[in-house]
Protein backbone atom coordinates (compact mmCIF):
# COMPACT_ATOMS: atom_id res chain seq x y z
CA UNK A 1 0.00 0.00 0.00
CA UNK A 2 1.27 3.45 -0.93
CA UNK A 3 -0.20 6.46 0.84
CA UNK A 4 0.36 10.12 -0.09
CA UNK A 5 -0.85 12.79 2.32
CA UNK A 6 -0.72 16.47 1.34
CA UNK A 7 2.38 15.55 -0.64
CA UNK A 8 4.00 18.68 -2.05
CA UNK A 9 7.15 19.35 -4.05
CA UNK A 10 8.28 22.84 -4.94
CA UNK A 11 11.21 23.85 -7.11
CA UNK A 12 11.66 27.53 -6.37
CA UNK A 13 8.37 29.15 -7.41
CA UNK A 14 7.20 26.16 -9.41
CA UNK A 15 4.93 23.69 -7.68
CA UNK A 16 5.56 20.29 -9.26
CA UNK A 17 3.30 18.34 -6.88
CA UNK A 18 0.62 20.29 -5.07
CA UNK A 19 -0.77 18.88 -1.80
CA UNK A 20 -1.65 15.53 -3.31
CA UNK A 21 -3.61 12.84 -1.44
CA UNK A 22 -4.11 9.30 -2.71
CA UNK A 23 -3.87 5.67 -1.72
CA UNK A 24 -2.64 2.81 -3.89
CA UNK A 25 -4.24 -0.45 -2.76
CA UNK A 26 -2.75 -3.94 -2.92
CA UNK A 27 -4.10 -6.54 -5.33
CA UNK A 28 -4.91 -4.05 -8.06
CA UNK A 29 -3.06 -2.22 -10.79
CA UNK A 30 -3.32 1.50 -10.15
CA UNK A 31 -2.63 3.65 -13.16
CA UNK A 32 -1.01 7.03 -12.62
CA UNK A 33 -1.98 9.03 -15.63
CA UNK A 34 -0.99 12.54 -16.59
CA UNK A 35 0.53 14.59 -19.37
CA UNK A 36 4.29 15.05 -19.46
CA UNK A 37 5.45 17.34 -16.67
CA UNK A 38 2.35 16.67 -14.55
CA UNK A 39 4.37 15.46 -11.57
CA UNK A 40 4.22 11.66 -12.02
CA UNK A 41 7.95 10.99 -11.90
CA UNK A 42 8.49 13.48 -9.10
CA UNK A 43 5.83 11.72 -7.04
CA UNK A 44 7.42 8.33 -7.71
CA UNK A 45 10.89 9.61 -6.82
CA UNK A 46 9.51 10.94 -3.54
CA UNK A 47 7.91 7.55 -2.85
CA UNK A 48 11.36 6.00 -3.32
CA UNK A 49 13.01 8.46 -0.94
CA UNK A 50 15.13 9.85 -3.78
CA UNK A 51 13.61 13.34 -3.72
CA UNK A 52 12.56 14.99 -0.50
CA UNK A 53 8.99 16.36 -0.29
CA UNK A 54 8.75 20.09 0.44
CA UNK A 55 5.89 19.17 2.79
CA UNK A 56 3.48 16.32 3.37
CA UNK A 57 4.46 12.70 3.11
CA UNK A 58 4.35 9.57 1.02
CA UNK A 59 4.70 6.23 2.76
CA UNK A 60 4.94 2.59 1.79
CA UNK A 61 3.15 0.14 4.07
CA UNK A 62 2.96 2.97 6.60
CA UNK A 63 6.65 3.82 6.60
CA UNK A 64 8.81 6.36 4.84
CA UNK A 65 11.03 4.64 2.29
CA UNK A 66 14.19 5.45 4.23
CA UNK A 67 12.74 3.71 7.30
CA UNK A 68 12.07 0.40 5.52
CA UNK A 69 14.28 -2.22 7.18
CA UNK A 70 15.28 -3.89 3.90
CA UNK A 71 13.80 -1.81 1.06
CA UNK A 72 14.35 -4.13 -1.91
CA UNK A 73 12.39 -6.85 -0.09
CA UNK A 74 9.40 -4.53 0.14
CA UNK A 75 9.56 -2.23 -2.88
CA UNK A 76 10.70 -2.78 -6.44
CA UNK A 77 10.91 0.09 -8.87
CA UNK A 78 11.49 0.63 -12.55
CA UNK A 79 12.42 4.27 -12.81
CA UNK A 80 12.09 6.35 -15.94
CA UNK A 81 15.80 6.84 -16.51
CA UNK A 82 17.79 3.66 -17.02
CA UNK A 83 19.52 3.67 -13.66
CA UNK A 84 22.22 1.28 -14.86
CA UNK A 85 25.97 1.65 -15.47
CA UNK A 86 26.57 0.58 -19.06
CA UNK A 87 29.97 -0.89 -18.31
CA UNK A 88 28.58 -3.48 -15.92
CA UNK A 89 27.10 -6.80 -17.00
CA UNK A 90 23.46 -7.54 -16.34
CA UNK A 91 24.50 -10.24 -13.87
CA UNK A 92 26.84 -7.93 -11.94
CA UNK A 93 24.27 -5.14 -11.84
CA UNK A 94 21.82 -7.48 -10.17
CA UNK A 95 24.55 -9.00 -8.00
CA UNK A 96 25.51 -5.76 -6.28
CA UNK A 97 21.82 -4.96 -5.77
CA UNK A 98 21.34 -8.40 -4.20
CA UNK A 99 24.29 -7.90 -1.88
CA UNK A 100 23.06 -4.48 -0.82
CA UNK A 101 19.93 -6.07 0.67
CA UNK A 102 21.20 -9.46 1.79
CA UNK A 103 19.58 -11.32 -1.11
CA UNK A 104 21.16 -14.66 -2.09
CA UNK A 105 23.18 -14.58 -5.34
CA UNK A 106 21.10 -17.53 -6.59
CA UNK A 107 18.10 -15.19 -6.89
CA UNK A 108 19.98 -13.19 -9.56
CA UNK A 109 19.81 -16.17 -11.90
CA UNK A 110 16.13 -16.61 -11.14
CA UNK A 111 15.12 -13.06 -12.06
CA UNK A 112 17.33 -13.08 -15.17
CA UNK A 113 15.47 -16.20 -16.25
CA UNK A 114 12.16 -14.59 -15.39
CA UNK A 115 12.74 -11.60 -17.70
CA UNK A 116 14.44 -13.67 -20.41
CA UNK A 117 17.94 -12.19 -20.14
CA UNK A 118 19.83 -15.35 -19.14
CA UNK A 119 21.65 -15.55 -22.46
CA UNK A 120 23.03 -12.02 -22.19
CA UNK A 121 23.61 -12.14 -18.43
CA UNK A 122 27.35 -11.68 -18.85
CA UNK A 123 27.17 -9.01 -21.53
CA UNK A 124 27.71 -5.37 -20.61
CA UNK A 125 24.43 -3.52 -20.56
CA UNK A 126 25.58 -0.63 -22.76
CA UNK A 127 24.98 -2.90 -25.77
CA UNK A 128 21.40 -3.63 -24.72
CA UNK A 129 18.41 -2.51 -26.74
CA UNK A 130 15.81 -0.33 -25.05
CA UNK A 131 13.65 -3.39 -24.47
CA UNK A 132 16.49 -5.39 -22.93
CA UNK A 133 17.38 -2.45 -20.68
CA UNK A 134 13.74 -2.30 -19.59
CA UNK A 135 13.77 -6.03 -18.84
CA UNK A 136 16.93 -5.61 -16.77
CA UNK A 137 15.24 -2.81 -14.84
CA UNK A 138 12.27 -5.10 -14.19
CA UNK A 139 14.59 -7.91 -13.08
CA UNK A 140 16.10 -5.46 -10.58
CA UNK A 141 12.63 -4.49 -9.37
CA UNK A 142 11.64 -8.15 -8.81
CA UNK A 143 14.94 -9.14 -7.18
CA UNK A 144 13.70 -8.92 -3.59
CA UNK A 145 10.26 -10.40 -4.39
CA UNK A 146 8.67 -7.16 -3.16
CA UNK A 147 5.01 -6.65 -2.34
CA UNK A 148 4.97 -3.12 -3.75
CA UNK A 149 6.00 -2.27 -7.30
CA UNK A 150 6.42 1.09 -9.00
CA UNK A 151 6.77 1.29 -12.76
CA UNK A 152 7.45 4.69 -14.28
CA UNK A 153 6.39 4.69 -17.95
CA UNK A 154 7.25 0.99 -18.38
CA UNK A 155 6.16 0.65 -22.01
CA UNK A 156 7.98 3.73 -23.31
CA UNK A 157 9.90 2.89 -26.45
CA UNK A 158 9.11 -0.82 -26.42
CA UNK A 159 8.12 -2.93 -29.40
CA UNK A 160 4.62 -4.48 -29.42
CA UNK A 161 5.88 -7.81 -28.14
CA UNK A 162 7.67 -6.10 -25.24
CA UNK A 163 4.56 -4.05 -24.45
CA UNK A 164 2.37 -7.15 -24.36
CA UNK A 165 4.88 -8.89 -22.09
CA UNK A 166 4.99 -6.00 -19.63
CA UNK A 167 1.19 -5.76 -19.56
CA UNK A 168 0.90 -9.47 -18.74
CA UNK A 169 3.58 -9.16 -16.08
CA UNK A 170 1.90 -6.17 -14.44
CA UNK A 171 -1.46 -7.93 -14.42
CA UNK A 172 -0.01 -11.09 -12.90
CA UNK A 173 1.88 -9.16 -10.20
CA UNK A 174 -1.38 -7.55 -9.09
CA UNK A 175 -3.20 -10.89 -9.30
CA UNK A 176 -0.67 -12.23 -6.80
CA UNK A 177 -1.86 -9.59 -4.35
CA UNK A 178 0.91 -7.07 -4.83
CA UNK A 179 0.48 -3.31 -4.90
CA UNK A 180 1.25 -2.17 -8.44
CA UNK A 181 1.57 1.52 -9.31
CA UNK A 182 2.15 2.26 -13.00
CA UNK A 183 2.59 5.68 -14.53
CA UNK A 184 1.85 6.55 -18.12
CA UNK A 185 0.89 9.48 -20.29
CA UNK A 186 -1.23 7.24 -22.53
CA UNK A 187 -4.90 6.80 -21.63
CA UNK A 188 -5.24 3.84 -23.97
CA UNK A 189 -2.43 2.03 -22.16
CA UNK A 190 -4.03 2.63 -18.80
CA UNK A 191 -7.46 1.50 -20.02
CA UNK A 192 -5.95 -1.88 -20.86
CA UNK A 193 -3.71 -2.36 -17.84
CA UNK A 194 -5.17 -0.57 -14.83
CA UNK A 195 -8.04 -1.41 -12.47
CA UNK A 196 -7.93 1.93 -10.78
CA UNK A 197 -7.00 5.30 -12.18
CA UNK A 198 -5.40 8.35 -10.62
CA UNK A 199 -5.17 11.29 -13.00
CA UNK A 200 -2.69 14.04 -12.25
CA UNK A 201 -2.28 17.37 -14.00
CA UNK A 202 -0.09 20.30 -13.03
CA UNK A 203 0.70 18.57 -9.77
CA UNK A 204 -2.93 18.13 -8.71
CA UNK A 205 -5.13 15.04 -8.61
CA UNK A 206 -7.88 15.50 -11.22
CA UNK A 207 -9.53 12.12 -10.80
CA UNK A 208 -9.16 9.14 -8.49
CA UNK A 209 -11.58 6.52 -9.66
CA UNK A 210 -12.31 2.93 -10.55
CA UNK A 211 -11.31 2.34 -14.17
CA UNK A 212 -14.67 0.81 -15.16
CA UNK A 213 -16.52 3.79 -13.71
CA UNK A 214 -14.24 6.15 -15.56
CA UNK A 215 -14.83 4.32 -18.83
CA UNK A 216 -18.60 4.17 -18.32
CA UNK A 217 -18.78 7.84 -17.47
CA UNK A 218 -16.46 9.12 -20.16
CA UNK A 219 -17.10 6.94 -23.16
CA UNK A 220 -20.67 8.26 -23.35
CA UNK A 221 -21.31 9.74 -26.76
CA UNK A 222 -23.12 13.02 -27.40
CA UNK A 223 -25.18 14.59 -30.14
CA UNK A 224 -23.90 17.59 -32.01
CA UNK A 225 -26.49 19.95 -33.46
CA UNK A 226 -26.17 23.28 -35.27
CA UNK A 227 -29.14 25.57 -35.73
CA UNK A 228 -29.82 29.23 -36.56
CA UNK A 229 -32.15 29.20 -33.55
CA UNK A 230 -29.50 28.05 -31.22
CA UNK A 231 -30.62 29.82 -28.04
CA UNK A 232 -34.20 28.68 -28.33
CA UNK A 233 -33.22 25.13 -29.25
CA UNK A 234 -30.83 24.94 -26.30
CA UNK A 235 -33.61 25.99 -23.95
CA UNK A 236 -36.00 23.39 -25.34
CA UNK A 237 -33.37 20.61 -25.12
CA UNK A 238 -32.35 21.56 -21.60
CA UNK A 239 -36.06 21.58 -20.73
CA UNK A 240 -36.13 17.85 -21.47
CA UNK A 241 -33.50 17.29 -18.77
CA UNK A 242 -30.63 16.72 -21.17
CA UNK A 243 -27.20 18.21 -20.62
CA UNK A 244 -26.47 20.88 -23.21
CA UNK A 245 -23.19 22.62 -23.85
CA UNK A 246 -22.24 25.10 -26.50
CA UNK A 247 -19.10 24.32 -28.49
CA UNK A 248 -16.69 27.01 -29.65
CA UNK A 249 -18.21 27.11 -33.13
CA UNK A 250 -21.69 27.67 -31.71
CA UNK A 251 -22.92 24.11 -32.11
CA UNK A 252 -24.77 22.47 -29.22
CA UNK A 253 -23.43 19.31 -27.64
CA UNK A 254 -26.26 17.28 -26.12
CA UNK A 255 -25.61 14.44 -23.74
CA UNK A 256 -28.25 11.94 -22.67
CA UNK A 257 -30.31 12.07 -25.84
CA UNK A 258 -30.17 10.26 -29.16
CA UNK A 259 -29.86 12.11 -32.48
CA UNK A 260 -33.48 11.11 -33.27
CA UNK A 261 -34.76 12.62 -30.02
CA UNK A 262 -32.89 15.87 -30.65
CA UNK A 263 -34.20 16.02 -34.24
CA UNK A 264 -37.76 15.37 -33.05
CA UNK A 265 -37.58 18.22 -30.54
CA UNK A 266 -36.31 20.60 -33.22
CA UNK A 267 -39.01 19.46 -35.65
CA UNK A 268 -41.89 19.74 -33.18
CA UNK A 269 -40.73 23.25 -32.22
CA UNK A 270 -40.31 24.13 -35.92
CA UNK A 271 -36.66 25.10 -35.50
CA UNK A 272 -34.28 24.71 -38.45
CA UNK A 273 -31.39 22.31 -38.06
CA UNK A 274 -28.18 22.64 -40.14
CA UNK A 275 -26.28 19.75 -38.68
CA UNK A 276 -27.27 16.78 -36.57
CA UNK A 277 -24.99 13.90 -35.75
CA UNK A 278 -23.90 11.52 -33.07
CA UNK A 279 -20.30 11.96 -31.86
CA UNK A 280 -18.56 8.98 -30.27
CA UNK A 281 -16.33 10.05 -27.39
CA UNK A 282 -13.07 8.23 -26.82
CA UNK A 283 -11.30 7.74 -23.51
CA UNK A 284 -8.40 9.69 -24.97
CA UNK A 285 -10.80 12.64 -25.47
CA UNK A 286 -11.98 12.29 -21.89
CA UNK A 287 -8.39 12.40 -20.68
CA UNK A 288 -7.61 15.40 -22.86
CA UNK A 289 -10.70 17.22 -21.58
CA UNK A 290 -9.79 16.36 -18.01
CA UNK A 291 -6.28 17.66 -18.30
CA UNK A 292 -6.92 20.43 -20.84
CA UNK A 293 -6.33 23.17 -18.32
CA UNK A 294 -3.33 21.50 -16.82
CA UNK A 295 -1.02 20.78 -19.71
CA UNK A 296 1.86 23.17 -19.88
CA UNK A 297 1.89 23.62 -23.63
CA UNK A 298 -0.92 22.99 -26.02
CA UNK A 299 -1.65 23.75 -29.62
CA UNK A 300 -4.75 25.91 -29.09
CA UNK A 301 -6.18 27.08 -25.82
CA UNK A 302 -9.84 26.13 -25.43
CA UNK A 303 -12.12 29.09 -24.69
CA UNK A 304 -14.87 29.16 -22.12
CA UNK A 305 -18.11 27.29 -22.68
CA UNK A 306 -21.49 29.00 -22.72
CA UNK A 307 -23.59 29.62 -19.65
CA UNK A 308 -26.17 27.16 -20.95
CA UNK A 309 -24.26 24.27 -19.39
CA UNK A 310 -26.48 22.35 -17.03
CA UNK A 311 -24.00 19.69 -16.15
CA UNK A 312 -20.25 19.86 -16.35
CA UNK A 313 -17.99 17.23 -17.75
CA UNK B 1 10.41 -16.44 -20.60
CA UNK B 2 7.50 -16.66 -18.25
CA UNK B 3 5.22 -14.33 -16.38
CA UNK B 4 5.32 -16.33 -13.17
CA UNK B 5 7.12 -14.22 -10.61
CA UNK B 6 8.19 -16.68 -7.94
CA UNK B 7 5.94 -15.15 -5.35
CA UNK B 8 6.45 -16.45 -1.84
CA UNK B 9 9.93 -17.61 -2.67
CA UNK B 10 10.52 -17.62 1.09
CA UNK B 11 13.61 -15.54 0.70
CA UNK B 12 15.51 -14.87 3.88
CA UNK B 13 15.18 -11.20 4.72
CA UNK B 14 17.57 -9.28 6.96
CA UNK B 15 15.78 -7.61 9.88
CA UNK B 16 17.54 -4.41 8.84
CA UNK B 17 20.29 -3.29 6.50
CA UNK B 18 23.73 -3.12 8.04
CA UNK B 19 26.81 -1.20 6.95
CA UNK B 20 28.28 -4.52 5.82
CA UNK B 21 25.57 -4.82 3.15
CA UNK B 22 26.56 -1.44 1.73
CA UNK B 23 30.27 -2.36 1.86
CA UNK B 24 29.65 -5.62 0.05
CA UNK B 25 27.53 -3.85 -2.61
CA UNK B 26 30.12 -1.12 -3.21
CA UNK B 27 32.92 -3.69 -3.37
CA UNK B 28 30.99 -5.64 -6.03
CA UNK B 29 30.33 -2.43 -7.94
CA UNK B 30 33.96 -1.34 -7.92
CA UNK B 31 35.23 -4.67 -9.18
CA UNK B 32 32.58 -5.15 -11.86
CA UNK B 33 33.41 -2.18 -14.08
CA UNK B 34 36.32 -2.36 -16.46
CA UNK B 35 37.17 1.35 -16.25
CA UNK B 36 38.12 0.86 -12.60
CA UNK B 37 40.52 -1.92 -13.47
CA UNK B 38 42.02 0.15 -16.29
CA UNK B 39 42.48 3.20 -14.10
CA UNK B 40 44.11 1.18 -11.33
CA UNK B 41 46.35 -0.68 -13.78
CA UNK B 42 47.38 2.64 -15.32
CA UNK B 43 48.13 4.01 -11.87
CA UNK B 44 50.58 1.19 -11.13
CA UNK B 45 52.13 0.64 -14.56
CA UNK B 46 52.56 4.26 -15.66
CA UNK B 47 53.86 5.44 -12.28
CA UNK B 48 56.46 2.71 -12.11
CA UNK B 49 57.32 3.00 -15.80
CA UNK B 50 57.81 6.78 -15.70
CA UNK B 51 59.96 6.44 -12.59
CA UNK B 52 62.14 3.90 -14.34
CA UNK B 53 62.59 6.07 -17.45
CA UNK B 54 63.32 9.28 -15.53
CA UNK B 55 65.82 7.57 -13.25
CA UNK B 56 67.47 5.80 -16.14
CA UNK B 57 68.01 9.17 -17.81
CA UNK B 58 68.90 11.17 -14.70
CA UNK B 59 71.01 8.68 -12.78
CA UNK B 60 74.34 9.31 -14.60
CA UNK B 61 74.11 13.10 -14.25
CA UNK B 62 72.98 12.78 -10.62
CA UNK B 63 75.91 10.52 -9.82
CA UNK B 64 78.31 12.91 -11.51
CA UNK B 65 76.98 15.95 -9.67
CA UNK B 66 77.14 14.10 -6.39
CA UNK B 67 80.73 13.11 -7.08
CA UNK B 68 81.42 16.84 -7.51
CA UNK B 69 79.89 17.29 -4.06
CA UNK B 70 77.14 19.57 -5.36
CA UNK B 71 74.02 17.54 -6.33
CA UNK B 72 71.69 19.72 -8.46
CA UNK B 73 68.67 18.00 -6.92
CA UNK B 74 68.36 15.63 -3.97
CA UNK B 75 68.53 12.05 -5.21
CA UNK B 76 65.64 11.04 -2.98
CA UNK B 77 63.37 13.39 -4.91
CA UNK B 78 63.70 11.19 -7.99
CA UNK B 79 62.76 7.88 -6.37
CA UNK B 80 59.01 8.54 -6.42
CA UNK B 81 59.01 10.67 -9.58
CA UNK B 82 56.22 8.72 -11.32
CA UNK B 83 53.92 9.38 -8.39
CA UNK B 84 53.10 12.65 -10.13
CA UNK B 85 51.10 10.64 -12.62
CA UNK B 86 49.80 8.13 -10.11
CA UNK B 87 48.23 10.84 -7.99
CA UNK B 88 46.19 12.09 -10.96
CA UNK B 89 44.91 8.56 -11.64
CA UNK B 90 43.96 8.06 -7.98
CA UNK B 91 42.17 11.41 -7.87
CA UNK B 92 40.27 10.82 -11.12
CA UNK B 93 39.21 7.35 -10.00
CA UNK B 94 37.79 8.89 -6.83
CA UNK B 95 35.85 11.50 -8.82
CA UNK B 96 34.44 8.83 -11.14
CA UNK B 97 33.20 6.64 -8.28
CA UNK B 98 30.73 9.39 -7.45
CA UNK B 99 30.17 11.40 -10.63
CA UNK B 100 29.67 8.42 -12.96
CA UNK B 101 26.68 7.37 -10.87
CA UNK B 102 25.07 10.71 -11.58
CA UNK B 103 25.95 10.55 -15.26
CA UNK B 104 24.33 7.13 -15.71
CA UNK B 105 21.46 7.57 -13.27
CA UNK B 106 22.91 4.72 -11.19
CA UNK B 107 22.73 6.89 -8.08
CA UNK B 108 18.97 6.31 -8.05
CA UNK B 109 19.45 2.54 -8.02
CA UNK B 110 22.05 2.91 -5.31
CA UNK B 111 19.86 5.03 -3.05
CA UNK B 112 16.78 2.90 -3.69
CA UNK B 113 18.79 -0.12 -2.51
CA UNK B 114 20.55 1.68 0.34
CA UNK B 115 18.38 4.60 1.47
CA UNK B 116 20.77 5.57 4.27
CA UNK B 117 23.03 7.98 2.47
CA UNK B 118 25.61 7.91 5.23
CA UNK B 119 26.03 4.20 4.57
CA UNK B 120 26.46 4.81 0.86
CA UNK B 121 29.10 7.48 1.35
CA UNK B 122 30.90 5.55 4.09
CA UNK B 123 31.00 2.33 2.08
CA UNK B 124 32.18 4.10 -1.08
CA UNK B 125 34.94 5.90 0.81
CA UNK B 126 36.17 2.79 2.64
CA UNK B 127 36.18 0.50 -0.39
CA UNK B 128 37.91 3.12 -2.52
CA UNK B 129 40.49 4.04 0.14
CA UNK B 130 41.23 0.39 0.87
CA UNK B 131 41.78 -0.59 -2.76
CA UNK B 132 43.89 2.49 -3.55
CA UNK B 133 45.93 2.08 -0.35
CA UNK B 134 46.93 -1.47 -1.26
CA UNK B 135 47.63 -0.70 -4.93
CA UNK B 136 49.25 2.58 -3.89
CA UNK B 137 51.79 0.78 -1.72
CA UNK B 138 52.40 -1.71 -4.53
CA UNK B 139 53.01 1.33 -6.75
CA UNK B 140 55.35 3.18 -4.40
CA UNK B 141 57.31 0.01 -3.69
CA UNK B 142 57.51 -0.66 -7.42
CA UNK B 143 58.74 2.89 -8.05
CA UNK B 144 61.41 2.45 -5.38
CA UNK B 145 62.61 -0.81 -6.89
CA UNK B 146 62.60 0.62 -10.43
CA UNK B 147 64.41 3.83 -9.45
CA UNK B 148 66.90 2.03 -7.27
CA UNK B 149 67.82 -0.33 -10.07
CA UNK B 150 69.20 2.57 -12.10
CA UNK B 151 70.52 4.61 -9.17
CA UNK B 152 72.41 1.60 -7.78
CA UNK B 153 74.13 1.06 -11.13
CA UNK B 154 75.62 4.53 -10.71
CA UNK B 155 76.47 3.80 -7.08
CA UNK B 156 73.96 6.24 -5.61
CA UNK B 157 71.22 3.74 -4.66
CA UNK B 158 69.20 3.94 -1.47
CA UNK B 159 68.47 1.15 1.00
CA UNK B 160 64.98 0.55 2.38
CA UNK B 161 66.37 1.52 5.75
CA UNK B 162 67.68 4.88 4.49
CA UNK B 163 66.04 7.99 5.82
CA UNK B 164 62.59 8.51 4.38
CA UNK B 165 62.50 5.52 2.04
CA UNK B 166 60.12 3.29 3.98
CA UNK B 167 58.13 6.36 5.03
CA UNK B 168 57.68 7.38 1.40
CA UNK B 169 56.59 3.88 0.39
CA UNK B 170 53.93 3.55 3.11
CA UNK B 171 53.08 7.26 3.22
CA UNK B 172 52.85 7.39 -0.57
CA UNK B 173 50.20 4.68 -0.54
CA UNK B 174 48.31 6.54 2.17
CA UNK B 175 48.58 9.81 0.26
CA UNK B 176 47.10 8.20 -2.87
CA UNK B 177 44.26 6.67 -0.81
CA UNK B 178 43.35 10.03 0.77
CA UNK B 179 43.68 11.71 -2.62
CA UNK B 180 41.15 9.25 -4.07
CA UNK B 181 38.73 10.09 -1.26
CA UNK B 182 39.35 13.80 -1.97
CA UNK B 183 38.23 13.08 -5.55
CA UNK B 184 35.20 11.14 -4.34
CA UNK B 185 34.11 14.05 -2.14
CA UNK B 186 34.55 16.52 -4.99
CA UNK B 187 32.73 14.25 -7.45
CA UNK B 188 29.82 13.89 -5.04
CA UNK B 189 29.75 17.62 -4.43
CA UNK B 190 29.80 18.62 -8.11
CA UNK B 191 28.08 15.54 -9.61
CA UNK B 192 29.85 16.20 -12.86
CA UNK B 193 33.00 14.41 -13.98
CA UNK B 194 34.63 17.07 -16.11
CA UNK B 195 33.84 19.84 -13.65
CA UNK B 196 35.12 17.94 -10.63
CA UNK B 197 38.29 16.80 -12.40
CA UNK B 198 39.06 20.33 -13.58
CA UNK B 199 38.40 21.98 -10.23
CA UNK B 200 40.26 19.25 -8.36
CA UNK B 201 43.36 19.17 -10.54
CA UNK B 202 43.51 22.95 -10.48
CA UNK B 203 43.19 23.09 -6.70
CA UNK B 204 45.66 20.31 -6.09
CA UNK B 205 48.36 20.98 -8.60
CA UNK B 206 48.01 24.44 -10.12
CA UNK B 207 46.77 26.79 -7.42
CA UNK B 208 49.28 25.17 -5.04
CA UNK B 209 52.07 26.51 -7.22
CA UNK B 210 50.42 29.88 -7.91
CA UNK B 211 50.04 30.81 -4.23
CA UNK B 212 53.84 30.60 -3.95
CA UNK B 213 53.84 33.91 -5.81
CA UNK B 214 51.93 35.65 -3.02
CA UNK B 215 54.56 37.62 -1.10
CA UNK B 216 55.16 37.42 2.63
CA UNK B 217 54.07 35.04 5.36
CA UNK B 218 50.55 34.72 3.92
CA UNK B 219 51.91 33.27 0.72
CA UNK B 220 54.29 31.02 2.62
CA UNK B 221 51.52 29.53 4.76
CA UNK B 222 49.04 29.22 1.93
CA UNK B 223 51.68 27.34 0.01
CA UNK B 224 52.25 24.99 2.92
CA UNK B 225 48.54 24.39 3.55
CA UNK B 226 47.30 23.87 -0.01
CA UNK B 227 46.11 20.24 -0.09
CA UNK B 228 48.39 19.09 -2.89
CA UNK B 229 51.50 20.66 -1.33
CA UNK B 230 50.71 19.50 2.20
CA UNK B 231 49.79 15.94 1.27
CA UNK B 232 52.41 15.07 -1.31
CA UNK B 233 55.50 15.50 0.91
CA UNK B 234 54.88 12.23 2.71
CA UNK B 235 55.13 10.45 -0.64
CA UNK B 236 58.64 11.69 -1.43
CA UNK B 237 61.87 10.35 -0.05
CA UNK B 238 63.29 13.86 -0.26
CA UNK B 239 61.45 16.99 -1.26
CA UNK B 240 62.12 19.12 -4.32
CA UNK B 241 60.85 22.02 -2.24
CA UNK B 242 62.30 22.35 1.27
CA UNK B 243 59.86 25.12 2.31
CA UNK B 244 56.84 22.81 2.73
CA UNK B 245 55.44 21.15 5.87
CA UNK B 246 57.15 18.09 7.32
CA UNK B 247 55.87 14.89 5.70
CA UNK B 248 53.56 13.58 8.44
CA UNK B 249 52.42 17.04 9.54
CA UNK B 250 51.57 17.82 5.95
CA UNK B 251 49.77 14.51 5.54
CA UNK B 252 47.70 15.18 8.67
CA UNK B 253 46.74 18.60 7.28
CA UNK B 254 45.76 17.06 3.93
CA UNK B 255 43.77 14.27 5.61
CA UNK B 256 41.98 16.90 7.71
CA UNK B 257 41.15 18.96 4.64
CA UNK B 258 39.86 15.86 2.88
CA UNK B 259 37.66 14.91 5.83
CA UNK B 260 36.26 18.43 5.89
CA UNK B 261 35.47 18.27 2.16
CA UNK B 262 33.92 14.81 2.65
CA UNK B 263 31.79 16.12 5.52
CA UNK B 264 30.49 18.99 3.38
CA UNK B 265 29.81 16.63 0.48
CA UNK B 266 28.07 14.18 2.82
CA UNK B 267 25.95 16.91 4.36
CA UNK B 268 24.77 18.04 0.92
CA UNK B 269 24.38 14.44 -0.28
CA UNK B 270 21.91 13.76 2.54
CA UNK B 271 19.87 16.84 1.70
CA UNK B 272 19.82 17.05 -2.07
CA UNK B 273 17.43 15.20 -4.34
CA UNK B 274 19.08 12.31 -6.13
Amino acid sequence: MITARALTKRYGDTVAVDAVDFTVEPGTVTGFLGPNGAGKSTTMRMAMGLDHPSSGSITINGRHYRDLPAPLHEVGALLEARAIHGGRTAYNHLLWLAKSNGIAARRVGEVLDLVGLTEVAHKRSKGFSLGMGQRLGIAAALLGDPGVLLFDEPVNGLDPEGIAWIRRLIRSLAAEGRTVFVSSHLMSEMAITADHLIVIGKGQILADTDMNDFIARNSASHVRVRSPHVTELAERLAGRGWSVERADDGALLVTGASAEQVGDVAGSERLYVHELRKVEASLEDAFIRLTADSVEYHAAAPTGRSDLTTAGV
Amino acid sequence: MTTATLMHANMPRPDRLRFGHALSAEWTKLLSVRSTAWTLAALVVVSVGLTAIVNMLAAPDLAESMADGEPFEPVGAFVMWGGQFGQIAAFVLGVLIASSEYASGMMRSTLAAIPRRGHVLGAKSLVLAGVVLVLGIVTTFGMYVAANFFLSREGIGMALTDDGVLRAIVGGGMYLAVLAVFGLALGLLMRHTAGAVTVGLATLFVVGNLVMLIPGAAGEWLTKLMPGNAGSQVAMVESFNPNLLDPWVGFAVFAGETLLLLAIAGWLFARRDA
